[in-house]
C-alpha cells in the first residue's frame, strides 16, 4: 500500500497549485478552475485517509464535495456571465466601481 | 399525543421557501411581491414561534441536545437561539423588499434563495458533523452569491457579487481542506467523535490536526466576515441590493459564528488542544484585535453610510470573537463570555438590519450614497430618522440601548476570564465607533438638507419599525436573551 504521506504531498501540491492560479491569474474562467484543483486535492485527501482509517465516511464526503463543487461552478458561471454583458470581459481585475 | 419533530424551525424556513418557488413557477411574471412577501413572512414567523416555542419548553436544554440523523444534527438551546434570530432576521428583511424591489422582475427567486439561505444558516448552527457543517455553509452562501449579484443590469451590484463569489470560493475550498485534514487526523467528520480523537492523542499527526483546525478557522471567518477573510465585505454590502446587505451583514455574519462556536466547543475541546499545541484560543485573540482595529478605523474615514456600515460590521464581527477569544480550558467563566457574543449577536441582528434598512429607504426615496446627502432627513421624516438614531447609538453602545447592555455582558465575561488587554482594545475602539456613528446622526438632524422625499413605503416603515421594538424592547428585556443565551452556550461546554 502507498504510505499516507505521498497522498499528503500529493494533495498539498495540487492544493498550491490552486492557490497559485488564483492569486496570479485575472481571467475568472481559470479562477474556477483553480478553486476546482484546491477542492479536488481535499478530496484525494479524503479518499487517501478513507482507506487509511478504513471507514466509508471520507468516500462519502469526497462525493459531497464534487455536488458542491459543481453547484458552486453553476452559480460562478451565472454570476460571470453577468459580470460579462455588464462589463464586456472576464478579466476579474476590470470592474472596479468600487474602491478595493 | 402529536410531538413535533426537533428540526421544526429549520423545516419551516425550508418549506416556505418551496412555497415560494411554487407559486413563482404557477405566476412567473408576476412583479407585485405581494403574496411574496405574505408567504415569506408568515412563513419565517412560524419558524420563529416554533423556536421559541422549542425555548420555552425547555426543547433540547438538557445537556446534550436532541441528536438526530446519527448524530449528524444536533437540536439545542444554541440552534434554537441563533434559528429564532435567522427567523427575525428574514422577517425585517423580507418586509423591506416588498418595497424596495416593488415592481421587478425575478422577485420569487429573490424570496427563494433568501429563505434558503436562512435554512441553511439554521442548519449551520444545528450542525454537529463537518460534512453537515461544509453542506449548509454551501447552502448559504449560494444564494448569498446570486442574492448580492441580482440586480443584474448594475455594474456595482454583479462587481459585488463577483468580488464575494471569489472570495467565497477559495474560503470554502480553504474550509474543505481543512476538513480533509482534521478527518486525516481524527479518522471521523462527526464532533463528538472528534472531540473524542484530541482527547486521547493525536500522537504524530498533531501537525496535520493543526494545520486543519487552522484552515477551518478560515472558512468561518469568511461567512463572519473577520481578518484575513474580511476583503469581501465592504464591496459585497455596498454593491448589493441594500435589503440583502442587511441579511448578510446580520444574519449570515451570525451563522458564521454558530458554526465557529459549536465546532471548536464542540470539536476541538481547548485542553487536549493546546496541550497539543494548538492553542486555537490565542489565534481568535489575535483575530478579535486585528479585525476589531482594522473594522474601526477604516470606518472612520469612510465617507459613504453604506460603505462605513459595512466597515462597521466587521468591527462587530471582533466584539464577537471574544467570546472565542476569552475561552480557557479550565475556566468556569466560558459559558457567561460565550452567552453574552451570542446575546450581543441577537441585538446585532435588529439594530444592524435596522441600520441597512434605514439605507434601503434613502435608496428607495433616491436619496444618494454620501453623508453629506442624508442632511436634513430629520427634519422631513422624523419617525424613520429617530428609528435610525436608535440603532446608529445602539451600535456605539451608547448606554440605554440593548446594544450597550450586550457589550456590556460581553466586555464583563472577558475581564472575569483575565483578558482585561483585549477589554482595554475593545472599548478604545468602541468610543471610536461613537464618532463615525454620530457624523450620521448629526448630518440627520443639525445639517441643513433639501430633499424631494415622495411617500413613506409603508412595509420598509413596518420593517423599521420592528427592528426599532427588536433594539428598544430588549432593554428590558434583555434580561430572559442573555439568560437563554448563557444557558445554551454553558450546555455546550457540559
Amino acid at each position: 500500500m502507498v504510505p499516507v504521506e505521498y497522498y499528503l504531498v500529493l494533495s498539498a501540491a495540487v492544493f498550491s497549485i490552486g492557490l497559485f492560479g488564483l492569486l496570479t491569474r485575472e481571467n475568472a474562467l481559470l479562477f474556477l478552475m483553480s478553486v476546482e484543483l484546491m477542492l479536488n486535492a481535499a478530496n484525494i485527501n479524503f479518499i487517501a485517509f478513507s482507506l487509511q482509517w478504513g471507514n466509508l465516511t471520507g468516500q462519502v464526503m469526497s462525493l459531497f464535495v464534487m455536488g458542491l463543487a459543481a453547484a458552486e461552478v453553476a452559480v460562478g458561471i451565472g454570476i460571470i456571465l453577468v459580470l460579462y454583458r455588464n462589463f464586456k470581459d472576464v478579466d476579474v481585475t476590470v470592474p472596479q466601481s468600487m474602491r478595493w | 399525543m402529536v410531538t413535533a419533530p426537533p428540526l421544526t424551525p429549520t423545516f419551516l424556513l425550508g418549506l416556505t421557501a418551496l412555497a415560494v418557488l411554487t407559486y413563482d413557477s404557477v405566476w412567473p411574471d408576476s412583479t407585485d411581491g405581494s403574496v411574496l412577501t405574505g408567504i415569506s413572512v408568515v412563513g419565517s414567523l412560524a419558524s420563529l414561534a416554533a423556536a421559541g416555542w422549542f425555548l420555552t419548553a425547555g426543547t433540547g436544554l438538557a445537556t446534550d441536545g436532541v441528536s438526530l440523523y446519527a448524530d449528524a444534527v444536533v437540536v439545542d438551546g444554541m440552534s434554537l437561539f441563533f434559528t429564532a434570530l435567522f427567523a427575525a432576521v428574514t422577517i425585517l428583511v423580507s418586509l423591506a423588499s416588498f418595497d424596495y424591489f416593488a415592481g421587478k422582475e425575478n422577485q420569487g427567486e429573490l424570496f427563494g434563495l433568501m429563505l434558503l439561505a436562512a435554512t441553511g444558516m439554521s442548519l449551520m448552527a444545528s450542525a454537529n458533523s463537518l460534512a453537515t457543517a461544509f453542506v449548509a455553509l454551501e447552502l448559504v452562501s449560494l444564494p448569498s452569491y446570486a442574492l448580492v449579484a441580482f440586480l443584474k443590469n448594475d455594474r456595482g451590484s454583479s462587481e459585488a457579487g463577483l468580488k464575494y463569489f471569489l472570495i467565497g470560493a477559495l474560503s470554502s475550498a480553504i474550509f474543505v481542506f481543512g476538513v480533509s485534514l482534521i478527518y486525516g487526523a481524527t479518522g471521523s467528520l462527526l464532533l463528538p467523535d472528534v472531540a473524542a480523537a484530541f482527547e486521547s492523542g493525536l500522537g504524530d499527526r498533531v501537525g496535520i490536526a493543526g494545520v486543519g483546525v487552522l484552515m477551518v478557522a478560515g472558512g468561518v471567518a469568511f461567512k463572519a466576515a473577520a481578518v484575513p477573510f474580511h476583503f469581501w465585505a465592504p464591496e459585497a454590502y455596498e454593491g448589493a441590493p441594500a435589503p440583502v446587505s442587511a441579511f448578510l451583514s446580520s444574519a449570515s455574519k451570525a451563522a458564521g459564528f454558530a458554526l465557529a462556536f459549536r465546532v471548536f466547543v464542540v470539536g476541538f475541546p481547548l485542553g487536549p488542544a493546546a496541550s497539543a499545541g494548538i492553542d486555537w484560543a490565542l489565534l481568535f485573540q489575535v483575530l478579535a484585535v486585528a479585525t476589531m482595529v482594522l473594522g474601526n478605523f477604516a470606518a472612520a474615514t469612510q465617507d459613504e453610510v453604506k460603505r462605513m456600515l459595512a466597515y462597521s460590521s466587521i468591527g462587530h464581527a471582533g466584539y464577537v470573537l471574544i467570546g472565542l477569544a476569552a475561552l480557557s480550558a479550565e475556566a468556569s467563566t466560558n459559558g457567561d463570555v460565550m452567552g453574552a457574543a451570542m446575546a450581543h449577536l441577537f441585538v446585532y441582528g435588529f439594530m444592524n438590519t435596522g441600520a441597512f434598512l434605514f439605507v434601503a429607504l434613502a435608496e428607495n426615496w433616491g436619496v444618494g450614497r454620501r453623508f453629506e446627502d442624508y442632511n436634513g432627513l430629520g427634519a422631513e421624516k422624523p419617525f424613520a430618522a429617530v428609528a435610525m438614531t436608535a440603532f446608529l447609538f445602539s451600535l456605539a453602545g451608547v448606554p440605554p440601548l440593548g446594544g450597550f447592555f450586550s457589550k456590556l455582558f460581553l466586555f464583563a465575561g472577558a475581564v472575569e476570564a483575565g483578558l482585561w488587554w483585549l477589554v482595554v482594545i475593545a472599548v478604545i475602539n468602541s468610543s471610536l465607533s461613537l464618532f463615525y456613528y454620530s457624523r450620521v446622526v448629526r448630518a440627520l438632524w443639525f445639517e441643513e438638507g433639501d430633499h424631494d422625499l415622495s411617500g413613506a413605503p409603508t412595509a420598509l416603515y413596518a420593517a423599521l419599525a420592528v427592528a426599532l421594538i427588536g433594539t428598544v424592547v430588549l432593554l428590558p428585556g434583555f434580561g430572559p436573551v442573555i439568560e437563554t443565551a448563557q444557558q445554551a452556550a454553558t450546555a455546550l461546554f457540559a
